[in-house]
């Protein structure tokens, strides 16, 4: 009998439902699709390293289940709103609550149960796509399959049942707290706008805020350009004064408009009245409300833009990060001929078309390493850069290490010349050649060298020796590995210079370019896709609550525009103001991440658009930021603006 | 007046375009209202019409001086002016020392007073009353009526009030009794007395046979 009454009941406030069903389905297709695309055997054999992606995107899952519980929650708490009326009249017509809580749980089962296979089933045409997209970074050649996976369904099960039985058990608990009379009787009362809140104090709050934000942003815009682990606490202070500020301002934002609209008589035009009415009742709640979206959006927003641009950049930089196919570093005295063996191991393995062995030389009193010009010159030639012409007495710098070059810069203006071995190196035009050479990072130096002649280079001790080779077709990943066992096997046998003793720790480097970018496609990945999943569930949090928190007032909301319909307010004008009144909820919050965003946009495209080698990332992925959180946005509006409209203008010819 | 079921109700949302009637015309201050297009109603409602109801329908979201101001805003009366008016109405029907309040603070008496304020700020042609004391006690129902005689006298407005209540009804000049949708019997107060008048309603319910019951 009671699933029965359970599945007229189902039927009946669906509209109540609709909101909580989509966002279950949202969340349980996000949640099985990224499961699924982490389990999946042919997205972990891409690379090495990419079941850590895997993990990444279980702890990520966890972190997803604890959020949507709370939905769940929230999402009960508006279905028991809607219904406490009619709880309270079973329970007077002699229902037991036991009955009643099992006929809300048998009610919420099949909702729960049809949203989860609703979502499993679009997960997995979903998974399809993310393969794709996945197997496209990769340059993988792919074609959309449908496919299942019974782990991510278990798993998905398994955290589904624990953010829904979450909800579910506190809804229980509320139904077996609350007694008849408070199912009955709503407070009608509105909120108040507390007195000790007066105008000016307001003002001075607001005021405060915007400081705080200001000073939030010069925080962590200095952090930012920090080299120091002192940056995290600019940063994490900067995070704090943003987070306030913005929490005040939205909380005092509806009472603000509220009295300004008020004093200014503003209030008497048109049907401001009964506007101001519907925003001013729930001022308080609604503040609280914007406030929480507001943060919540600008963190999704952030999220998603952040992992999208800085997986993307990655993967633009990487083949700057590996200009030379392969390349082997160590920092001991060994003669150029100890690399004849491994030269000729690579040679079996990709067939060497060309390479350079050449030293780091010290220089006594100096931070930095020195290359011989014929060396710089060679490698130059290497990768199609033009050579360069250096005189006997002159030095040049060559950093490709974008966070180096100020500081380089100023130490040349403080002391311009550069003494090596009593010779006076000058530098007349400070040249500073930037071009991603990459050399001078294998095995620990700096990411910067000095540039000397041959002459000059002869007489420094060349303590650090490095290969680089260029292969056939670019070389394969399983090199790297095979490098390291050649010369750890103890078949390779290094000659010293002669009167050098090798030196306690020998720091040994080995790069191979096709290792590196797949490897650095996993990073890729990696970071794009978790911020998307986190992101688009936030997104969904914010949407979902916005919706509740409108369609929750129904009963009040519809009485009210049958009052203004009856003293005459046009269809058009009551459409017009309903509108205005959602729009107000769920475009209010999106002010502060629209600003964020434009700002991040902005700071990343002039900050950091020169260090990503590939024009048009950053817009590009602000864009498609813009473009997911929009289609789903726009998609909660309008299912809202539907449910509200369908509810308040029923029954009416 | 009528009993429960005899078409009152229906009458009314006929004459104030709630309703749209399925035959016949209805003409107010020489407009057919039956005519009118969808596109219409809305002003034509706030141009000519003041409606009064049972249960009041003051929003509660906003203070009794807003939600007599509200007809006036939707009427596109200047900002201006508003304050002026909804003072000077408040102090008529004696309601100006709760213009702050909240409906949900302040009798049902003084509800139904905001709800006429709210009717008669517009001056309107008709003003529509459905059972407006029907949620009241006695006290408050003989204010509210006196109030509404007295609009009707000294404003000049023309009461059109549905009703089964007799007492109620002996406060009007002219009165019409409907019985299964049809008009049963019409009577003029003219010169008689209210004790009187009250006395001939009773005679017709008794007549008609549903209202014996709100007599004895």
């Amino acid at each position: 009998m009671y699933f029965k009454l359970a599945r007229r009941n189902i039927k009946r406030s669906a509209k109540d439902y609709v909101i909580y069903f989509i966002t279950i389905i949202f969340i349980v297709m996000i949640m099985y699709s990224f499961l699924a695309l982490g389990f999946s055997a042919d997205i972990i054999s891409i690379s090495e390293n990419m079941p850590i992606f895997t993990t990444y995107i279980i702890a990520l899952s966890v972190i997803v289940t604890l959020i949507s519980s709370f939905i769940v929650s929230y999402a009960v708490g508006f279905m028991l709103k809607q219904r406490k009326k009619e709880f309270a009249i079973y329970e007077l017509l002699g229902m037991e609550v036991g009955a009643i809580q099992k006929l809300f749980l048998i009610e919420n089962a099949v909702i729960g149960v049809l949203a989860f296979l609703i979502g499993l089933a679009a997960g997995t045409m979903l998974v399809g796509i993310l393969t794709q997209i996945v197997k496209n970074i990769f340059d993988i050649p792919h074609s959309y399959r449908v496919s299942f996976s019974i782990k991510a369904l278990l798993l998905s099960f398994v955290f589904f049942t624990l953010m829904y039985g979450a909800g579910l058990a506190r809804s229980i608990r509320i139904i077996r707290q609350k007694k008849i009379v408070d199912l009955l009787y709503d407070s009608r009362k509105n909120e108040v706008i507390s007195k000790q809140g007066r105008t000016s104090l307001r003002l001075a709050l607001v005021i405060f805020s915007v400081f705080a934000i200001g000073t939030g942003i010069f925080l962590g815009g200095y952090g930012l350009t920090m080299q120091t682990n002192s940056a995290w606490g600019y940063l994490i202070g900067s995070i704090i004064l943003l987070l306030a500020g913005v929490y005040v301002i939205y909380r005092n934002f509806p009472i603000m408009l509220i009295t300004y609209a008020k004093r200014k008589n503003l209030k008497y035009s048109e049907c401001n009245l009964f506007y101001l009415g519907q925003i001013g009742h729930r001022v308080q709640s609604s503040g609280r409300m914007m406030a929480i979206t507001a943060i919540l959006l600008t963190i999704s927003l952030m999220t998603m833009f952040i992992g999208l641009v800085t997986g993307a950049g990655y993967k633009a930089n990487m083949e700057t990060y590996y200009p030379y196919d392969a390349g082997v570093a160590f920092d001991a005295p060994f003669t150029k001929n100890s690399f004849d063996g491994l030269i000729s191991f690579v040679d079996e393995k990709c067939p060497v078309q060309e390479e350079i062995v050449f030293y780091l030389h010290d220089v006594d009193g100096y931070s930095i390493d020195a290359l011989a010009l014929s060396d710089y010159n060679a490698l130059r030639s290497m990768l199609g850069l033009e050579t360069v012409e250096l005189p006997d007495d002159e030095y040049l710098v060559h950093c490709d290490t974008w966070t180096h070059i100020e500081s380089i810069r100023a130490a040349m203006n403080k002391q311009p010349d550069v003494t090596i071995m009593d010779a006076t190196l000058k530098n007349p035009q400070a040249r500073i050649n930037e071009e991603a050479m990459e050399q001078f990072q294998m095995a620990g130096t700096n990411g910067y060298v000095l540039i000397v002649a041959d002459t000059i280079a002869a007489m420094l001790p060349a303590n650090k020796i490095r290969v680089v080779m260029k292969l056939e077709n670019g070389g394969i990943p399983e090199l790297r590995s095979e490098i390291r066992r050649y010369l750890n096997s103890g078949q390779w046998h290094p000659e010293l210079q002669a009167g050098e003793i090798l030196p306690e720790h020998v720091t040994m480097g080995v790069t191979v370019k096709a290792w590196g970018l797949s490897n650095s496609l996993t990073s890729f990945t990696s970071i794009s896709f978790c911020g998307l999943y986190l992101s688009i569930v936030f997104i969904l949090l914010s949407c979902s609550i916005l919706a509740f928190e409108q369609l929750s007032a129904l009963d009040i909301n519809r009485r009210n525009y049958q009052i203004i319909d009856k003293i005459g307010v046009s269809r058009q004008m009551q459409q017009k103001l309903v509108h205005r009144e959602l729009s107000t909820f769920f475009f209010i919050p999106l002010v502060l991440p629209i600003i964020v965003m434009a700002v991040l946009m902005f700071g990343a495209q002039r900050l950091y658009s020169a260090y990503v080698y590939q024009k048009g990332i950053i817009p590009l992925y602000g864009f498609a930021t813009i473009t997911v959180f929009a289609i789903l946005y726009s998609a909660y509006y309008v299912v809202t603006c539907h449910l509200f409209k369908s509810n308040i203008f029923m029954n009416k010819t | 007046m009528g009993a429960s079921g005899s078409g009152k109700t229906t009458l009314l949302n006929c004459i104030s375009t709630i309703d749209r009637a399925s035959a016949g015309h209805i003409y107010l201050a020489g407009t057919d209202v039956t005519e009118i297009k969808e596109k219409e109603i809305a002003r034509f409602r706030r141009e000519n019409l003041g409606f009064v109801f049972q249960d009041f329908n003051l929003l509660d979201t906003l203070t009794v001086s807003e939600n007599i101001a509200l007809t006036l805003t939707i009427n596109h009366v200047s900002p201006e002016q508003v304050s002026g008016l909804v003072h000077k109405i408040a102090v008529t029907l004696d309601i100006a020392d709760i213009l702050e309040k909240y409906p949900y603070q302040i009798s049902g008496g003084q509800k139904q007073r905001c709800a006429c304020a709210r009717a008669l700020i517009n001056k309107p042609k008709l003003i529509l009353a459905d059972e407006p004391t029907g949620a009241l006690d006695s006290h408050s129902s003989q204010v509210l009526l006196s109030t509404i005689q007295s609009i009707n006298t000294e404003l000049g407005a023309t009461i059109l009030m549905v009703t089964h209540d007799a007492f109620s009804a002996s406060h009007a000049s002219r009165i019409l009794f409907l019985r299964d949708g049809e008009i049963f019997g019409e009577i003029l107060k003219e010169h008689d007395t209210r004790r009187v008048f009250f006395e001939k309603i009773l005679d017709i319910l008794t007549k008609i046979g549903g209202g014996v019951g709100d007599v004895f």
